[in-house]
């Protein structure tokens, strides 16, 4: 309140002090100093209910010089005006401050307790105390009666309070705001009643029609019980009151102009009986209008809170489902419904952005300001932003800020700050705002959980995007399967692989996976059987992955292709598949093994000259027979008779020995011959016995003694003849080298072959030098030799035959002198056709 | 006289041996046949010895390895050699150690029962 407004105020309270004064000074019926309606008490009662008790001295002070300047020129008597301005001010301030004790809201009269509590501490107890004080002065000062005066105005006084406190609470707080608001309707017949109340009164006290009718009430109040009760209906308290008023006016004005309320009784008499009777009536009155008022309130919060209820329903309904991209639409739709319905200026909807290592910042994500309302200032958003009021938003607690009516709210969700609300509610008090509170944070626990939802609906969309991102980029094809083999989705590299490309199956999303692989294989495609039966395998989840390589397409353009099937970690099953075009590599692959194969064949044709010596040897022998009997035998046909029995044994001899000279041809032949590796079954006992004869005068030659101790059951693996002859030709002749510098007796090469678990053993042991220390390696690396004209490729070729045949080559150190080389090779099942 | 003449063949190769015995048997000799230096030695009626044929190299021992044995036992025998390799140095050796002769399989049959022939008149 300025200065101005407060010297306004005491202006006010001093001239309504003053008039009330002169028509109290009226109504009195002389001698008797108190006066049948004293409204100065009332009107400085009223000013303290409705001011702060820190200012009541100044409406106290205000108020005295319009009680010298009413009461000097009557009473004349200096300290018993004096001595009356005293008791007037007891009597508001024990009203005042029992009011105020025992009221939740002293200037109000709409609740049953504050009646109640105006009624037993203004209009009963503070006349009953101050009367003592009041006839004690009067009698002093004038020598009336005590009990007389004290009588007449605790009566008096009590009327006043009860009638005038109330009506003129109203009329300065809430009757202004009534006659602007209420419709013209109200108006006519809050007018209305108000004419009649005075018409009627008027004319039921000065007439004495009532009179005609025996047995009637003899009070014309009584008729105006109607009326009164019209008004605490309709209007309230306030209408109550003010009716009330206008009634004690009326009998006033009625009694004091002789017309007596009881009928014929003479008014001086009847006076105290009607200020009974009024304040008897004033009371139920005023309870019932506050009990009206009550439950009209009641009902209106009520419904207001159903209003609200349904509000946050409809907005809990609107963002349960909703899809995240339509979510900032619907904060702002929804902001402007909230504000409009809980009749606030401006709301915000703050959000917290994880700043990467910056931590959070938060921004104004959503506004909405009332149609006319002033936009927010921008600084109020900066301060929130990095100020102290966004670490007041974070400890989760409402944060009035300071000189508005602004709340933040927080919005949490699973112990998380994502935002805050705040209502801006200028013009409201921040204790109304706060009022909006719980069902504020039924709002905000509504934003917060759309906002969580949001968040992460966003950054499962996110997560989406970059895996599809990251699946159009690969050159891999993957398809998706259900658990049925439908495909749920490719990418891009499966198309192109599949459709292009000619990588089985192109097939797209909704395919059946496994029918198509299914119509492949039916169509005699072997690897679409494989497929088929591999990710069949997958999907039931009896095998944990599934690899193939396959060729498609027909030399020299055929493709190769891998394909890989995983299992779908999810509860409905399913399984992804992925191939890549491999062409490349096992193009590579093949070029490399064309390489060793080349160098295979070097190694092979510079072996046969180390052989040629040999080869002489085992070939000059059969030639040598055939020779010798063939002319033997002529000199058998020229005897007479011919012998021909012994041209018999000698043509068997012949035939045997030209045989034997055949197979030593092919057997170099096959040497030579480059070729393919073919896999067909072969008995290794059989093929180290054919080496072992092959090298056979080689080892006569060298004087080596070469001794078989092979397994008694047929060895058979799957592989080539002529590589793995050349594998254990090399070792033969490795192991004869290796002994050259050896004593003749000690030259001994063991061949062992055995069997262990499914692998088949071959062991050549010499009695030679041995090997260096840790040499078991690096002999099998190209280019290593302890030979002076070695090439150091034979070991090395070696292994690499035997790497291509899925087995093992190692070299052991013997325990007396010497090194065993062994070769392990994976045994097979099938006997050899 | 022709038909008394014996030939010892010595070769551990059946197909050469048999060979061999029906040829110098065709030309009228008697002939024994052995398949390694070890039998020859053992088991050779060595009092008429006429010619012994010797391969070379054998299992065992060697051709060269019985010339030895028989020259230090102070056998007079004539040697032919035959040999599955043309090597120089073994031939002069064993032509200097006193042999007839050393033949290259695969020989010509007229020039080993020409050397058989010499071998005989030589030693009679």
């Amino acid at each position: 309140m300025t200065t101005i407004q407060l010297a306004a105020s005491a202006l006010a309270v001093s001239l309504g002090y003053y008039l009330g004064a002169n028509l109290g000074l009226i109504l009195r019926f002389p001698p008797a100093t108190p006066s049948v309606m004293w409204p100065p008490n009332a009107i400085l009662t009223a000013t303290l209910l409705l001011t702060p008790p820190r200012r009541w001295w100044i409406f106290l002070l205000a108020a005295l010089p319009a009680h010298l300047v009413a009461e000097l020129g009557v009473l004349g008597s200096w300290p018993l005006v004096l001595g009356l301005f005293a008791t007037n001010c007891s009597e508001a301030l024990i009203a005042a401050v029992l009011i105020r004790r025992f009221s939740d809201a002293p200037g109000r009269f709409d609740t049953l307790q504050r009646v109640v509590a105006f009624v037993v501490g203004g209009g009963i107890l503070a006349p009953f105390l101050s009367s003592f004080l009041d006839a004690g002065v009067v009698a002093a000062f004038r020598g009336e009666s005590y009990g007389a005066v004290w009588r007449a105005r605790f009566f008096s006084n009590v009327l006043t309070e009860l009638t005038l406190v109330p009506a003129v609470a109203i009329c300065v707080t809430a009757a202004p705001a009534w006659f602007r608001r209420a419709s013209w309707r109200r108006q006519a017949e809050a007018l209305l009643l108000g004419v009649m109340l005075l018409g009627f009164g008027i004319v039921l006290f000065t007439s004495s029609g009532l009179a005609a009718i025996p047995g009637l009430p003899r009070s014309p109040l009584a008729f105006l019980l109607p009326l009164l009760l019209w008004a605490a209906v309709r209007f309230g308290p306030g209408g109550a009151n003010l009716g009330l008023l206008l009634t004690v006016l009326v009998a006033i004005w009625a009694v004091t102009h002789g017309h007596g309320p009881f009928g014929d009784l003479p008014a001086r008499e009847s006076i105290p009986a009607l200020q009974v009777l009024l304040s008897v009536m004033a009371i139920p009155l005023m309870c019932l209008a506050a009990l009206i008022e009550e439950r009209q309130r009641a009902e209106q919060a009520l419904a207001e809170r159903l209003r609200f209820e349904e509000l946050l329903s409809r907005l809990s309904a609107a963002f349960v489902h909703l899809p995240s991209h339509e979510m900032d639409q619907a904060f702002e739709t929804w902001l402007e419904r909230l504000g409009e319905s809980l009749s606030l200026t401006r709301l915000m909807l703050l959000r917290v952005a994880e700043n990467g290592h910056d931590g959070q910042s938060v921004t104004i994500a959503h506004r909405w300001n009332a149609p006319g309302a002033p936009a927010p200032p921008a600084s109020s958003a900066a301060a929130l932003s990095n100020g102290a009021d966004w670490h007041r938003l974070l400890r989760d607690e409402p944060v009035p800020t300071p000189g508005r009516s602004d709340l933040v709210i927080p919005l949490v969700a699973g112990g998380r700050i994502l935002g805050g609300l705040i209502l801006d509610a200028v013009g409201v008090s921040q204790r109304a705002a706060a009022s909006r509170l719980p069902e504020l944070r039924l709002v905000a626990e509504v934003f917060a959980g759309a906002l969580a939802r949001k968040e992460t609906e966003d950054a499962l969309r996110a997560s989406e995007v970059m895996k599809s991102a990251i699946l159009i980029s690969l050159n891999t094809g993957v398809a998706v399967l259900d658990r049925d083999g439908r495909i749920i989705a490719v990418n891009d590299g499966w198309i192109r692989l599949t459709h292009d490309e000619g990588a089985m199956i192109d097939a797209g999303v909704d395919d059946n996976y496994l029918h198509m692989c299914r119509a492949r294989a039916d169509e005699g495609v072997p690897a679409a059987g494989d497929a088929l039966a591999g990710t069949e395998e997958v999907l039931a989840r009896a095998r944990a992955s599934f690899a193939l390589e396959y060729v498609a397409g027909a030399p020299p353009a055929e493709r190769w292709f891998a394909m890989a099937v995983f299992p779908l970690n999810r509860p409905e099953g399913g399984a992804v598949v992925s191939q890549s075009d491999v062409t490349e590599r096992r193009r590579a692959e093949a070029e490399a093994q064309r390489h060793r194969q080349e160098l295979a064949h070097f190694t092979r044709v510079s072996a046969m000259g180390e052989l040629t010596a040999s080869l002489a040897h085992e070939l000059s022998q059969p030639l040598s027979g055939i020779l010798t009997n063939a002319q033997a035998a002529q000199r058998f046909l020229n005897k007479t008779p011919p012998a021909l029995g012994e041209l018999r044994d000698i043509l068997a001899d012949i035939v045997d020995d030209n045989k034997r000279a055949g197979e030593v041809i092919h057997g170099l032949r096959d040497l030579l011959r480059k070729r393919e590796l073919s896999r067909e079954p072969l008995e290794l006992n059989e093929l180290i016995r054919d080496v072992v004869r092959l090298l056979g005068s080689d080892a006569v030659i060298r004087n080596v003694t070469c001794t078989l101790e092979l397994h008694p059951a047929p060895l058979v693996v799957i592989g080539d003849r002529a590589q793995l002859q050349q594998v254990v030709l090399n070792l033969v002749l490795n192991a004869m080298e290796a002994m050259v510098d050896c004593n003749a007796a000690d030259r001994t090469i063991v061949v062992r072959t055995g069997m262990e678990l499914d692998a088949i053993h071959v062991a050549v042991q010499d009695a030679g030098p041995g090997l260096a220390e840790g040499a078991e390696q690096r002999i099998f690396e190209p280019f290593y030799t302890t030979k002076p004209a070695g090439m150091g490729m034979g070991l090395s070729i070696a292994r690499s035959i035997v790497h291509a045949h899925g087995g093992l080559i190692w070299a052991t150190r013997n325990p007396e002198r010497g090194a065993t080389f062994h070769l392990a090779l994976p045994a097979t099942t099938s006997v050899p056709a | 006289m022709k038909g008394a003449a014996t030939v010892f063949i010595v070769d551990d190769d059946p197909s050469i041996r048999r060979s061999l015995e029906r040829l110098v048997r065709a030309d009228g000799y008697r002939v024994q046949t052995f398949v390694s230096a070890r039998e020859f030695l053992e088991r050779a009626d060595m009092k008429k010895p006429d010619c012994l044929v010797v391969d070379v190299r054998m299992p065992g021992q060697s051709g060269l390895d019985l010339q030895q044995v028989l020259e230090t036992a102070g056998s007079t025998i004539p040697i032919i050699f035959i040999t599955g390799h043309a090597d120089g140095p073994l031939a002069e050796q064993a032509l200097r150690a006193g042999a007839v002769e050393l033949l290259a399989k695969p020989f010509d049959g007229e020039v080993l029962l020409d050397a058989v022939r010499r071998a005989i008149d030589q030693r009679s």
